[in-house]
């Protein structure tokens, strides 16, 4: 039997379930498909568990840093099992409340693989089961994942994805990196600050390609200042199996070595969600790229099919993928509803933290031909020396005449939680002098923005003046 | 080399330009001086050449985008080659090493400065932000400057709301005819204006062109009414000056024109565009003809330079044999005044007491009454009319 519904979400991440939210309270009759979990990679596999074992990984690390404040600790034992329990109880909590947030919002969860005909019809099948879905619209939000290396396939044992690398059972010995960017550097540092011998290859100069040099540079001496190695402009070529893992051969500066490895984590991007969809029947075009074109109002090329998050294109960062699922979800109401964002924030949980909004330095100076930047160091800033994380600091990009703020760069303790001020100044058109007349409390670390604006205007207090 | 090329100068004073129509695509192959892209400026569609060869590695304008001339319009470079000006990453580059974007390029209302609220507003009364005039600090748009446009913008165009809504299509205003739209309202806003219609008696005009044919033919000319016009036009001109003007608003002052470029309105099929024939006064009347059919053409098949459309000084729209007896024609602003031609019947009229069948026209005359009072008006609309029941006066160098 066919159920008639208004629409129909494909993919319950952090795209899919809040389209879903939001269609449910605009009064469509909504019908959310999952194939496996609610929360998606987002809340599964990806951002919510890797950011409860870098939080036990950081506090283990300080917990045995203490000495120099008078906190001696012995023996500390760390049993990575109970660390495993702790972090699905995190996970099953927040899963647990989507799915009651569904419920209330009136969004019915059906599990299978979705298969989209003509006529908006979607087929869902589960265990041989298969229920028939008439919609209106569609909204797919069926995300990525991770790219395999040729080199380096995927076996869940020796050879991980990001998936995979969240869920072992003890901290490896020694592991290797494939890949310097976000995933790579932020789960690669979990695992050292728990007691891993860190090994990072990257192909690019630098690590976090795409970022401030600047900002990447920090990162990268953290690491290394961890007993961290961090093979630049390099290569992973190949593995074999050995007695205690497996033997990688690496190459870095046209030397090749080959080194023994426990694990090796492959975090060198990822690929859309798009075969088995069904969607090339019913006119939904893709890009060279192989992403779901879209418009600004998440359309796709097919009539009353909309596709957003991943799917849709990078930046891959899940808060980019629920404000697309709301905006799908409004057009699909009607309401004038479009992804206008002036800047989108993104946040790397590495030590020190990194998070960055807006435009690079380089980028204005290309796009707008020029513009001011300032540095506030976290050195001299009084909440960080009193958190003993005054390493990094807070770069402002901002145009040359108005001092209007084009860009915010942090690499220090919470960046992730400093750049919403920024996103916000950005958002509402603010310039540096907004920022360095807003009052902001002591002791605190977003003194450090309100002291980068301070430094743009040319009346920096706690640095001093370039000449 | 990755080369980012943006929207040159194509004329003076030209300071943005509407895509129209893009010639390649991502992963092209182009070469050097290969047209890229159509891109049409104030009445003028230009086709602008590729300063290089390469492989078309990005497009950063959408076509009927409006982009300002210095932004980057499109990324040319070798295969594989990278930049970081694009709209999105290519998946190698993912492949290659870990690169996540970091950071997403700001988008097409970026560039206008309001907040997400007033943004927001802005698409739900249905106006483009980009279009709204921000009276804020370094032209922030309010929410207030949204408002007014969207109430100033709904009065000008619904004059009485529908009650039903009905079947409808929705054409995006673009190109010659946004640019129509844009100046004729301009005009009306702006300008004071007024219109004079006058009857001519154009039998002498008739027979005049009929007896200038076949040596018009000769010289390789159709001949039309229009040459003739533009001729009587020029010699009013000459004896009004104040009709061959336009008004500086900002220093309170009249310029009076030197030059007589006589801008000639024409139908494109997409809306209307005014070329300019320059220095009228200077031309025989095969050459006026030469002229008017010349740009009539190139008007017609968009290939319109910006020097062929500005610099005017007064215009004429001959409606002619496209109806109407009379009309009330805009001011192609900022000039002062505009002439109208309509089409010429045979009709009775009296002459020395008696009804006679004559070759009849009308023409109106639209004037800003901010520079020109009645009496001007008149007098020069009496001078046209006399010059054209007198043709002979029109006509002493005629090749």
């Amino acid at each position: 039997m066919v159920r008639r519904v208004d629409v129909v979400v494909i993919g319950a991440g952090p795209g899919g379930y809040v389209s879903a939210i939001r269609l449910g309270q605009l009064g469509k009759k909504t019908v959310l498909v999952e194939k496996q979990k609610l929360g998606g990679v987002c809340l599964n596999h990806g951002c919510i568990p890797s950011k409860a074992l870098i939080s036990a990984g950081r506090l283990a690390r300080k917990i045995k840093d203490g000495g120099e404040i008078g906190l001696e600790t012995t023996g500390l034992k760390i049993d990575f099992t109970k660390t495993q329990a702790w972090k699905s109880r995190v996970v099953n909590r927040l899963i647990s409340g989507i799915k009651l947030l569904c419920e209330r919002n009136g969004v019915d969860v059906v599990y299978g693989e979705a298969n989209v005909e003509a006529g908006k019809m979607v087929k869902v099948k589960n265990s041989g089961a298969t229920e028939e879905l008439q919609a209106d619209s569609i909204v797919v939000a069926t995300g990525s994942r991770p790219i395999e290396l040729r080199s380096f396939p995927f076996d869940g044992k020796l050879i991980l994805d990001s998936t995979s690398v969240l869920d072992l059972s003890e901290v490896p010995g020694r592991l290797l990196v494939i890949g310097g960017g976000i995933t790579g550097l932020e789960i690669g540092g979990m695992y050292q600050d728990l007691g891993a011998q860190l090994t990072v290859v990257e192909l690019m100069d630098q690590v976090l390609p795409g970022f401030d040099p600047e900002v990447a540079d920090v990162v990268y001496k953290s690491f290394l200042k961890r007993g961290a190695k961090i093979y630049l402009k390099a290569d992973a070529l190949g593995f074999e199996t050995s007695t205690s893992g497996v033997k990688a051969r690496l190459r870095s500066a046209d030397v090749e070595v080959a080194e023994e490895f426990d694990k090796v984590l492959v975090a060198v991007g990822r690929k859309p969600n798009t075969s088995g969809l069904g969607l090339e029947n019913i006119g939904v075009e893709l890009d060279q790229r192989g992403f779901i074109k879209v418009d600004e109002q998440m359309r796709t090329t097919a009539n009353g099919i909309y596709a957003i998050g991943d799917v849709a294109g990078p930046p891959f960062l899940a808060h980019k993928a629920s404000r697309e699922g709301i905006v799908a979800a409004e057009v699909i109401c009607d309401l004038p509803s479009a992804m206008d964002n002036r800047a989108m924030p993104s946040a790397v949980f590495t030590d020190p933290e990194v998070a960055t909004v807006g435009l690079t330095e380089e980028e204005a100076k290309r796009t707008l031909g020029g513009c001011v930047a300032e540095r506030f160091p976290f050195q001299a800033s009084g909440r960080a020396l009193t958190q003993r994380e005054s390493n990094g600091f807070v770069k402002m990009v901002a145009d040359a005449q108005r001092k209007r703020i084009l860009g915010v760069h942090i690499v220090g303790p919470d960046a992730s939680d400093l750049i919403s001020e920024a996103a916000l100044a950005i958002e509402m058109g603010a310039s540096a002098e907004d920022l360095a007349l807003t009052v902001h409390p002591h002791p605190t670390l977003p003194e450090a923005l309100m002291e980068a604006a301070e430094a743009i205007i040319g009346a920096p207090i706690h640095t001093l003046k370039r000449e | 080399m990755v080369l980012e090329f943006k929207l040159p100068d194509v004329g003076e004073g030209v300071a943005e330009g509407e895509i129209r129509r893009w010639f390649v695509k991502i992963g092209d192959q182009v070469s050097e001086n290969q047209p890229l892209v159509e891109v049409m400026t104030d009445k003028v569609t230009v086709e602008i050449p590729s300063p290089k060869s390469g492989t078309v590695l990005d497009i950063l304008a959408k076509e009927g985008q409006v982009v300002k001339v210095g932004t980057t319009i499109i990324i040319i470079g070798e295969k594989g080659e990278h930049t970081t000006l694009r709209s999105q990453p290519e998946p190698k580059s993912i492949e290659a090493s870990s690169i996540t974007p970091p950071v997403s390029a700001p988008a097409r209302a970026a560039s206008v400065l309001a907040t997400p609220a007033t943004r927001r507003l802005a698409r739900e009364l249905g106006i483009d932000i980009a279009q709204v005039r921000g009276t804020g600090d370094d032209g922030r748009v309010t929410e207030e400057d949204v408002r007014r446009h969207s109430s100033a913008t709904t009065a000008a165009t619904t004059p009485t709301a529908s009650p039903v809504k009905g079947v409808e299509e929705r054409v995006p205003l673009r190109g010659v005819r946004r640019r129509m739209a844009e100046s004729m309202a301009m005009s009306l806003r702006t300008t004071a204006q007024f219109t004079l219609i006058d009857e001519v008696d154009v039998s002498k005009l008739v027979a005049t062109r009929e007896t200038l044919k076949p040596l018009a033919e000769k010289n390789g000319v159709k001949i039309t009414y229009l040459p003739f016009v533009i001729k009587a036009v020029v010699k009013a001109l000459k004896e009004y000056p104040y009709l061959n003007a336009s008004l500086d608003d900002a220093k309170q002052e009249i310029v009076l024109k030197k030059d007589y470029n006589i801008g000639v309105a024409v139908d494109t099929g997409e809306g209307l565009v005014v070329p300019v024939i320059r220095d009228a006064d200077k031309k025989s009347l095969f050459d006026l003809a030469r002229n008017v059919e010349d740009l009539a053409q190139k008007a017609r098949s968009s290939r319109l330079e910006l020097d062929d459309i500005k610099g005017g000084t007064f215009s004429i729209t001959s409606l002619g044999a496209l109806g109407g007896l009379l009309a009330t024609p805009i001011i192609h602003y900022p000039e002062v005044a505009i002439l109208g031609v309509h089409r010429i019947d045979k009709k009775p009229v009296v002459r020395d007491g008696q009804i006679v069948v004559r070759d009849i026209a009308h023409i109106s005359l639209s004037f800003d009454h901010r520079i020109i009072d009645g009496a001007t008006a008149g007098r020069f609309t009496s001078r046209i009319k006399e010059m054209l029941e007198e043709p002979n006066q029109l006509i002493p160098e005629l090749v």
